[in-house]
């Protein structure tokens, strides 16, 4: 018999041989070795394999000098949007010229696309995401499938959301990403260009430093974080592609609005959260908080639309088991993920109440809390967090299927403790 | 000793990819530090002061030969070339790379071992009396229902995100060497009416800032009911237990302030509900894990004690040795012995890799090759032959294991304090040291007799310094350490915590304070034959804090 598992989810298969393998790399390179890290990378790991994408911005000549002491002929592409400073195509040519970098390929967009989207170049102004996905998204996708890897010119310094950046990583995409510059401070990558006599951009010493697109690239103030500068003013921190200027993944161009995991994929949610002011007897296609229903518990019974139960932390359960039937469906509130009262309430709903409508989680809801709510008897899923819908999504949860304690009544007791599997067959 | 079957590798093994995933997604930045931090405590893996930190479990304080050896391994490619065995009865590695975790916990899969549970806010490995099975004085071996609490704990969907860590600690015999009445659950075996065995329950015991002797939460639960019974409990600890406060989200808080009698009703009530449902457990079911825990195969042993005396006269080391470190079989012609992990000088409770090994050796040779780890942080070897005794400490002298200090003033307690933990606010192995270089000579051990010195870094008391007969705590005045002396602490059946006589003293006053606390015993006791903790019971603290701060 089939292992059954709570879930619907596709088996996750992930190639731990593999990951643990890069994984490890990461230990075998001092912080600083550059060039360690990205001759490994172009003899060992990924030989005839690797390329790399440069903005040719203030910082990028560090990395492209590194690349030009392992390979000069390494594939370098740069994004050329039509949209770049002069100086920024000048300063092109000078790093082929005095690096000696003989194989830099220029990326540029469809003219249909820009004939058709954005005739007359403006389109930076109304809507970057779209400008970028037609400068930058399109000409990139077709060239990044043909590569195993990438080199990139991330630190950790750059932004606050990068923190932490390893040498090596593995994508989700299951490419390798290669981040020789990652433990590189600013003062590191100034001490570098000084030492090697590097031409500077010729826009850095204006004051620009992370410089992109022209239109969309403003000075950043002294002590500010080098790339407030770009998308100044707009509410947008990375490029909506797979690579940003400096070669780095950039998140989904607009978040999706299917949010709520059901029946093993995402739809989306016909409920929506309670507000001030909701009036309880009318209110449809709510989750009505659990001490407003108590209060109001006639004007919601005698409500004729479909409405739901928000059941918070410290919500007694007991107090509405006898009302559980009125619902479409019930949601457990985990407000932070560490909060555990939920899978408690989850069990008791579920279990003790025979509850037989959608019993959700919302709230703090992430990937590996996920198996263990669906154990607790929780169906349905409304995810916010990105990695935990993708992962959801793409059937790659980390699960752990085998079940020592027995939890839940659908629960089949195969693979759990012999006695548990009799105890449950007696039932 | 409880063997995997194929369940349980699988269920390691599982665990372990899923774990190693958690971290690759941490290394390649997928997951912010927020989001591994539970995870990664769940798995043992703490962020130290230098460091990651991995706490290995070592369910029941029970190892193998095998796996000894296996953490000696760890020890020597991983870290530094020791590890540290904790009041947990785990032991900790302080130095791993986090590139590294995964490879560790493959290692440690292949020879049954992992590192589940062994923090985070859910039920921690369950410990025991480390003479569990060989003990003369047990009603019960508490392995199989300690095997059967590890499994029901493992990964409880319901129970991993609880207020508080949740330690669970049980013993099978009359005197409490597994200090239950410090954890947040204690099981004591009881015989009832009808003369069955089954589990008393303590509740809300625990050490830690606010110290707490835990409360009788019912006198008699049948084996068979024993997992409802907890289930019932934790239920009501996860649901109602504070969470807006992590100094008081213990569930020594939540008795302390509803008052047992009123956990006690809730326990019950909901004990009622599932009672007799799918988490009793069949007579079958524990007949077949105790049958892992079967006694082995002793031989018959002509000799049946050591003449202790003589070999004093012969030789005075090994005399002690064998007066301070051997504990009574329950098999005539076998003792347990005690390898002290507590050399003068040294950190209480390492061990270095070859010790390991060493350690590995003489179990399978001489103790069917089964270890033990103490709360008190030593070793133990549970069932040697008397006639195998001079060999094993000849093995031990040569290895530095053969300190005949078990139980004395220099077999030491103590956290990791300020040299590895990130929590501390004073150091505690070094003061450790300092007392047993000040107690150093045998003869004047074997005149204070039975002493036992606990010490915190922190009042989290990972050190257990409240149940110390001298207990000495790490506290941080105005940028200085000083230390806090409390006497009169008892972590055993006859439980009390103990007094704060005064103010603290800084790390240089420390060895003589105790020593005048000690010199008092020695001139007030009856006899040699009391010892400190009784002379202190019957003479009250007067005379001790005088020896402390003077008279006034
Ligand atoms: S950076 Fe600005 S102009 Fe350049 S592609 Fe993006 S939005 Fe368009
Ligand atoms: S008692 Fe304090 S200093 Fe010692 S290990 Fe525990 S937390 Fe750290």
């Amino acid at each position: 018999m089939a292992q059954t598992s709570p879930l619907k989810f596709a088996q996750s298969q992930p190639d731990h041989a593999r990951a643990g393998a890069i994984m490890a790399l990461n230990g075998m390179f001092d912080d600083m070795d550059a060039l360690g890290v990205l001759r490994h990378a172009v003899t060992e790991l990924l030989p005839a394999d690797l390329a790399i994408v440069s903005s040719f911005g203030a910082d990028s000549v560090v990395l492209l000098h590194i690349v030009a002491q392992v390979d000069r002929a390494l594939p370098v592409y740069f994004l050329e949007t039509g949209k770049h400073f002069v100086e920024t195509l000048a300063y092109v040519e000078t790093l082929k010229e005095t690096l000696g970098l003989s194989n830099v390929v220029a990326l540029r967009p469809d003219p249909r696309d820009i004939a058709r989207f954005d005739p007359d170049g403006t389109l930076w102004e109304t809507d970057p995401d779209s400008c970028c996905h037609i400068r930058k998204t399109e000409p990139l996708d077709a060239t990044v499938s043909g590569f195993g890897g990438w080199v990139t010119g991330r630190k950790r310094f750059q932004t606050t959301e990068r923190g932490v950046l390893p040498h090596f990583e593995l994508t989700s995409d299951d490419r390798i990403k290669v981040n020789p510059l990652a433990y590189f401070s600013d003062a590191d990558i100034t001490t570098y260009k000084l030492k090697y006599g590097l031409p500077e951009h010729p826009l850095y010493n204006m004051g620009y430093k992370s410089i992109g697109c022209a239109p969309c690239t403003s000075v950043v103030a002294e002590g500010e974080d080098p790339r407030a500068g770009r998308w100044r003013g707009l509410n947008k921190k990375e490029c909506g592609i797979h690579f940003d200027f400096n070669g780095a993944i950039a998140k989904p161009m607009a978040a999706q609005e299917l949010n709520l995991y059901k029946d093993g994929k995402f739809i989306a949610d016909p409920f929506r959260a309670w507000a001030e002011g909701d009036d309880p007897g009318s209110v449809r296609y709510t989750h009505i908080p659990l001490p407003v229903f108590l209060a109001n518990r006639e004007a919601v019974l005698a409500n004729p639309h479909p409405v739901g139960l928000l059941v918070s932390p410290g919500d007694n359960v007991e107090l509405v088991r006898d009302d559980l039937g009125r619902f479409a469906s019930v949601a457990i509130n985990f407000p932070g993920f560490t909060d555990g009262r939920g899978y408690s309430s989850a069990r008791l709903i579920a279990e003790r109440y025979g509850y037989q409508g959608e019993l959700r989680a919302v709230g703090d809801v992430l990937a590996d809390q996920v198996p263990l709510m669906a154990r607790c008897g929780i169906t349905t899923f409304l995810v916010r967090h990105e990695p935990t819908k993708k992962a959801l999504a793409d059937g790659k949860l980390a699960t752990v299927d085998l079940f020592y304690q027995p939890v839940g009544k659908t629960e089949v007791p195969v693979g759990t403790r012999p006695f548990l599997r009799r105890a449950v067959e007696k039932v | 000793m409880y063997r995997y079957d194929e369940f349980d590798a699988a269920f390691v093994r599982e665990r372990t990819q899923q774990f190693s995933d958690q971290v690759r997604r941490r290394l390649s930045g997928d997951m912010s530090e927020d989001q591994f931090r539970p995870l990664r405590l769940m798995n043992g893996l703490y962020l130290q002061l230098h460091a990651y930190m991995l706490r290995i479990a070592v369910p029941y304080g029970t190892v193998s030969s095998r796996q000894m050896r296996m953490l000696a391994h760890i020890a020597r490619s991983y870290d530094r070339g020791y590890g540290h065995f904790t009041t947990r009865q785990n032991i900790q590695f302080n130095w791993p790379k986090l590139r590294d975790i995964p490879q560790i916990l493959a290692d440690l899969a292949s020879v049954e071992m992992h590192a589940i549970q062994t923090s985070g806010n859910c039920i921690r490995n369950i410990t025991t009396d480390q003479f569990a099975g060989a003990a003369a004085d047990e009603i019960i071996d508490p392995r199989p229902v300690a095997e059967i609490l590890r499994q029901w704990s493992s990964l409880h969907p319901e129970f991993s995100f609880l207020p508080r860590k949740f330690k669970i600690a049980m013993t099978g015999a009359t005197t409490d060497r597994a200090a239950i009445r410090f954890h947040d659950i204690g099981l004591q075996a009881t015989t009832n009416d009808l003369g069955e065995i089954g589990w008393q329950v303590w509740v809300g015991g625990g050490l830690g800032r606010t110290p707490m002797i835990g409360k009788l939460l019912s006198g008699y639960v049948a084996h068979e009911h024993l997992l409802a019974y907890l289930e019932s409990t934790l239920r009501v600890y996860n649901r109602y237990g504070r969470r807006d406060n992590k100094y008081k989200a213990r569930i020594k808080i939540l008795v302390h302030e509803e008052g047992i009698e009123s956990i006690r009703e809730q326990v019950e009530a909901e004990f009622a509900e599932v009672k007799g449902g799918v988490l009793t457990l069949p007579q079958a079911e524990l007949d077949r894990i105790s049958a892992y825990f079967a006694a082995p195969q002793y031989e018959l042993v002509n000799a049946r004690s050591v003449d202790v005396a003589r070999e004093k006269i012969l030789n005075p080391f090994y005399g002690r040795w064998l007066e301070r470190n051997l504990n009574a079989h329950r098999q005539p012609g076998y003792v347990s012995v005690t390898i002290s992990l507590k050399p003068v000088g040294g950190a209480p409770g390492d061990a270095t890799d070859t010790q390991m090994e060493v350690v590995a050796d003489l179990a399978q040779r001489y103790s069917f090759d089964e270890l033990r780890v103490t709360h008190e942080q030593n070793l133990v070897l549970p069932h040697v032959k008397v006639t195998d005794l001079p060999a094993i400490y000849e093995v031990l002298v040569k290895n530095g294991l053969a300190d005949g200090n078990a139980g004395q003033i220099t077999d030491i307690i103590c956290c990791p304090g300020l040299d590895f933990c990130a929590l501390a606010n004073a150091r505690s192995i070094p003061i450790a040291q300092e007392l047993t270089r000040k107690f150093e000579s045998p003869e004047r051990q074997a005149e204070i007799g039975d002493l036992k010195i606990k010490i915190s870094g922190c009042i989290n008391a990972c050190g257990h310094h409240h149940v110390g007969h001298i207990g000495i705590l790490g506290v941080e005045k105005k940028g200085t350490e000083l230390y806090q002396i409390t006497v009169g602490g008892d972590a055993t059946e006859k439980a009390a915590i103990g007094d704060i006589l005064g103010h603290g003293f800084v790390a240089e006053e420390v060895p003589n304070a105790i020593e005048r606390l000690v010199n008092t015993y020695i001139a007030r006791r009856e006899s040699p034959a009391e010892p400190f903790i009784a002379a202190y019971r019957r003479l009250g603290k007067e005379p001790f804090k005088e020896a402390l701060y003077g008279a006034n």
